[in-house]
């Protein structure tokens, strides 16, 4: 079919060129040299003025370290990466811990305005109320500000950075932080244990659902860093909690490493909703630079009845690894999975879930939406297991490919352990190419191809869309276009 | 590499490599062919049998798993039994060695053994990949089997048995087989113990299909609950060429069945059925790779477990298309009836495509009976275990049911529901 020829050779012009966040800013930056050694970890403590133990902790994680391998079991190819070759601080230099707004570099101001996310507290006009979302704005290796602390501190939630939250509260970062992805849990993580510069702490206490949307917005600035953030979000006895994660970077020639670590903890009754719109820059079409995205996300449904839901739509990085997963170890405990992964040009995406049912009558879902065009790779991994006393597990899992263009490739990988006899657990997968019936349908409706596709596309994520907070379902999807340009309008 | 030199062996592997001492100056073949065996053996012994970091043996550690490897057995006895269906052409092999008594009209035949001291299976004896556990340990020991050839255009009208009947010690046997033009033939290759003592039995099948040989192979494995089975059945499809696959399980201790294909010619077509019927303390794994080499080829792949007690079932299934192979059509399922909290099943079932015109999709579940199911059964008067069995039986025969040849259906439904029988 014509149409649809051209559609492919559209898509295959795009490159990803198209990224809109590839500015770089000039900030005068403090960093450490390069390498990693244990006076990095000593220098990053101390500029964090951490206590002993903290210092202690990244120790004992970065020696452990040292006796691991790289992982190589994802279907992602890339050149070995020289861990001694990174900047592992950066800090913009005029903030020596800013204590309002106003004493924010305005280069830095300017970054997020560029981005199009308000660091100044709106107000409410008079009879006018916009919906209101705390901001912590992560730069490099450091959270510039925080908004909205006072108001959300009025409700009990603490919303701080990581660093900030380690000498404020260290009773509670020392209680939670680890419990879910321990040191020792992998490569990367044992990694960011030891070297993780800044990052979100959230704490909704017993019974509090918390005011507003809480988010986070990383960007990697500075040339030859690697970007670290730890974030630890725990929600006490009926809270709940609704957070967003947002992430960009200039473009560049090199490769620059992002390895996060996020831990979600659940107590009995509570719900936390993390959503992820992940926009780090990809490369160019001849797939040179963009960010190695190695992350460990894991919430731990730790109580009964708890409920912890991941939502991510990941459009960025030339390298995605990432599992974000969920522990239902409480009984009544629910997880759920909606994915979004939009691969072009050179990308590589292998990611999925983990949904372990330890707790009786637990449940889980799972939707992942893979889409692949250009040359790129789209990998859904995915396990679900249950333990010999889990009764009544349910999991249903869908996921979904769509192929634009011939020279992609669309994978799954799922892992499905049963082990108990009242376990329920469903699994489906597809791929396919977006059919020729359908645009058919919408082309002899006067609809154009381009407008046609955008539509078909649409439909094809939209049970994904629909679980984004509102304010990023429009981001998500005007995203999802940018990603795709030339097949949608 | 120092890694490696410093494991130590399992009794399993000392045996073998004790076996193949033992063994290697009786065993047909010299020159390639013996080279070929020293070849698998030296990477046996590097390598070592596979763990579950080998991702093709993910849910099977055969390295834990077989525990012992029974002596290969000189003076075991074990005897020709009647075919599943009558007026079959058997072809037995008894303990390892062919039985040739009767060529069957039609068919073009020799033992595997005669193969092996001419040298040409010399070709034959390689490891499909680096994780080929199953072909390196065959190849290393193999002492018989049958090379068939079915000429071009023969139909065959009675089925053809490959009868294996093992009642001790360990038996390596190798089936090529070729199927000519527009041949068509059903095959079944049965797996039979006599006898309690543990043994090991592994068994490698190449089938070539040429183009449009439409071709039946059921196999139909029933060992002892103390026996361990490896087998391999590797096939290529030609031009419009059908392979249909059934498989039985319904013994073993430690089964694993593999199933690797490819469509090398246009309007292949590849249908799998696959029964696992899993009871006592058997660990059973189904392995399933398919790469649609070609454009236009299609498949469908239905693979129905049944578990009880503390049985241990496994199905991988990979489905590959590759970067020019448009219009591919590929289906998986994989349903499991998971009826004990002790039993457990494990299903990896993947997609790895290369090219973007094509539907591909697979499905994986694992449940009880329905509760409704049995309530529908039990409201008219039918007691519990009956309507139970009733439920499994429907569970499976929708695959038997497939095979449309009326005689062999009966038999198989019996052969199910007496296993159904003893096991619920």
């Amino acid at each position: 079919m014509a149409a649809v020829q051209e559609t492919i050779d559209q898509v295959a012009l795009i490159d990803v060129d198209q990224y809109k966040y590839g500015f770089e800013t000039t900030i005068e930056m403090d960093k450490a040299p390069k390498g990693l050694s244990e006076d990095i970890i000593r220098f990053i403590s101390a500029k964090k003025d951490e206590p002993e133990w903290m210092l202690e902790w990244r120790l004992d994680a970065y020696r452990r370290w040292l006796t691991l391998e790289e992982p190589t079991w994802a279907r992602v190819n890339y050149p070995k990466i020289d861990f001694n070759d990174i900047h592992y601080y950066a800090a913009p230099k005029s903030t020596p811990g800013p204590t309002s707004i106003d004493d924010v570099d305005p280069e830095l101001l300017k970054v997020y305005e560029k981005l199009g996310i308000p660091l100044r507290e709106q107000e409410i006009l008079a009879g006018v109320e916009k919906p209101r979302i705390a901001v912590d704005a992560v730069f490099d290796s450091v959270s510039v500000v925080t908004t909205f602390k006072e108001e959300l501190k009025k409700a009990g939630v603490i919303f701080m950075s990581i660093s900030e939250a380690i000498r404020e509260h260290p009773e509670l970062v020392k209680k939670y932080l680890g419990t879910v992805v321990p040191t020792t849990d992998n490569y990367y993580a044992t990694l960011n244990s030891a070297v993780f510069t800044d990052g979100s702490f959230v704490f909704v206490p017993k019974g509090v659902r918390c005011p507003m949307e809480l988010s986070t917005y990383f960007r990697i600035n500075e040339k030859g860093t690697g970007q670290f953030e730890r974030t630890l979000i725990i929600a006490e006895d009926g809270a709940y909690v609704s957070y967003l994660e947002g992430c960009t970077a200039p473009q560049r020639d090199e490769n620059q490493l992002h390895a996060a670590v996020v831990e979600l903890v659940a107590l009995d009754d509570a719900e936390i909703k993390y959503s992820t719109v992940q926009n780090w820059y990809p490369g160019d079409k001849e797939g040179k630079g963009g960010i190695y995205n190695f992350v460990t996300k894991r919430g731990d449904c730790r109580g009964k009845n708890s409920k912890i839901s991941w939502t991510q739509v990941e459009t960025g990085s030339a390298i995605t690894w990432k599992y974000p997963s969920c522990i239902l170890r409480g009984d009544g405990s629910r997880g759920e999975f909606y994915s979004i992964a939009v691969s072009n040009g050179h990308q590589q995406i292998d990611s999925g879930t983990k949904m372990i049912h330890l707790g009786k009558n637990t449940s889980s879902r799972i939707v992942s939406k893979g889409i692949a065009a250009g040359v790129s790779q789209n990998t859904y991994r995915g396990q679900v297991s249950t333990h010999r006393k889990a009764e009544n597990a349910r999991n249903f899992t869908q996921c979904d490919s769509l192929l634009i263009g011939d020279k992609c490739g669309a994978h799954t990988v799922p892992y499905i352990e049963a082990r108990n006899s009242s376990a329920q657990f469903e699994h489906e997968a597809t791929t396919s190419k977006i059919s020729e019936d359908q645009l058919f349908y919408c082309l002899q409706r006067g609809i154009p191809t381009e407008a046609a596709i955008a539509l078909i596309v649409n439909g094809f994520v939209k049970e994904v869309i629909q679980e984004l907070p509102m304010e990023f379902a429009v981001e998500a999807q005007k995203l999802i276009g940018i990603s795709l340009e030339g097949s949608v309008g | 590499m120092n890694m490696q030199t410093a494991i130590t062996m399992t009794a399993a592997e000392t045996a073998l490599v004790d076996a193949y001492t033992a063994m290697i100056g009786e065993l047909p073949g010299e020159g390639a062919v013996l080279s070929a065996r020293d070849a698998l053996l030296a990477d046996l012994k590097r390598q070592g049998l596979p763990t579950r970091r080998v991702e093709a043996w993910h849910y099977t550690d055969l390295r834990a798993l077989l525990r012992a490897v029974p002596a290969h057995d000189p003076s075991a006895f074990a005897q020709r039994v009647e075919p599943l269906v009558a007026g079959s052409s058997v072809l037995s092999v008894l303990n390892g060695k062919a039985d040739v008594k009767t060529a069957p009209a039609g068919i073009n035949l020799r033992s595997y053994a005669e193969s092996l001291v001419e040298g040409v299976a010399a070709a034959d004896l390689i490891e499909r990949d680096t994780d080929d556990a199953i072909g390196r340990i065959n190849g290393s020991f193999v002492r018989d089997g049958f090379e068939i050839e079915v000429p071009e255009g023969t139909v065959l009208e009675q089925p053809l048995e490959l009868q294996l009947v093992q009642s001790a010690g360990q038996s390596h046997s190798r089936f090529p087989v070729t199927f000519g033009a527009n041949s068509r033939a059903t095959v079944i290759e049965r797996h039979l113990s006599v006898g309690d003592a543990a043994s090991l039995v592994t068994v490698v099948s190449d089938l070539i299909l040429d183009d449009s040989a439409e071709i039946t192979w059921i196999i139909l494995q029933q060992q002892g609950a103390s026996d361990s089975h490896l087998a391999q059945v590797n096939f290529d499809l030609g031009a419009n060429a059908k392979l249909r696959l059934f498989i039985i399980n319904a013994g073993g201790k430690l089964v694993r069945q593999e199933i690797h294909g490819v469509t090398t010619g246009e309007g292949a077509d590849f249908q799998l059925r696959g029964i696992n019927l899993l009871g006592g303390d058997t660990h059973t794994d189904v392995t399933f790779t398919l790469g649609h080499d070609v454009p236009n080829t299609t498949s469908k792949e239905v693979i129905r477990n049944v578990l009880f007690d503390r049985a241990k079932g496994v199905f991988q299934g990979q489905i590959r298309v590759a970067p020019d192979a448009q219009k591919t059509d590929a289906k998986m399922a994989c349903n499991t009836l998971l009826l004990s909290d002790d039993a457990d099943f494990s299903a990896k079932p993947e997609l790895e495509i290369f090219a973007d015109d094509v539907q591909c999709g697979h499905g994986a579940t694992v449940i009880d009976i329905n509760p409704t199911h049995l309530y529908y059964l039990r409201a008219r008067g039918i007691p519990e275990n009956k309507a139970r069995a009733m439920l499994v039986n429907a569970f499976v025969d929708e695959i038997v049911e497939e095979l449309e040849d009326e005689g062999l259906i009966e038999t198989l439904e019996t052969i199910i529901s007496a296993w159904l029988e003893k096991h619920a």
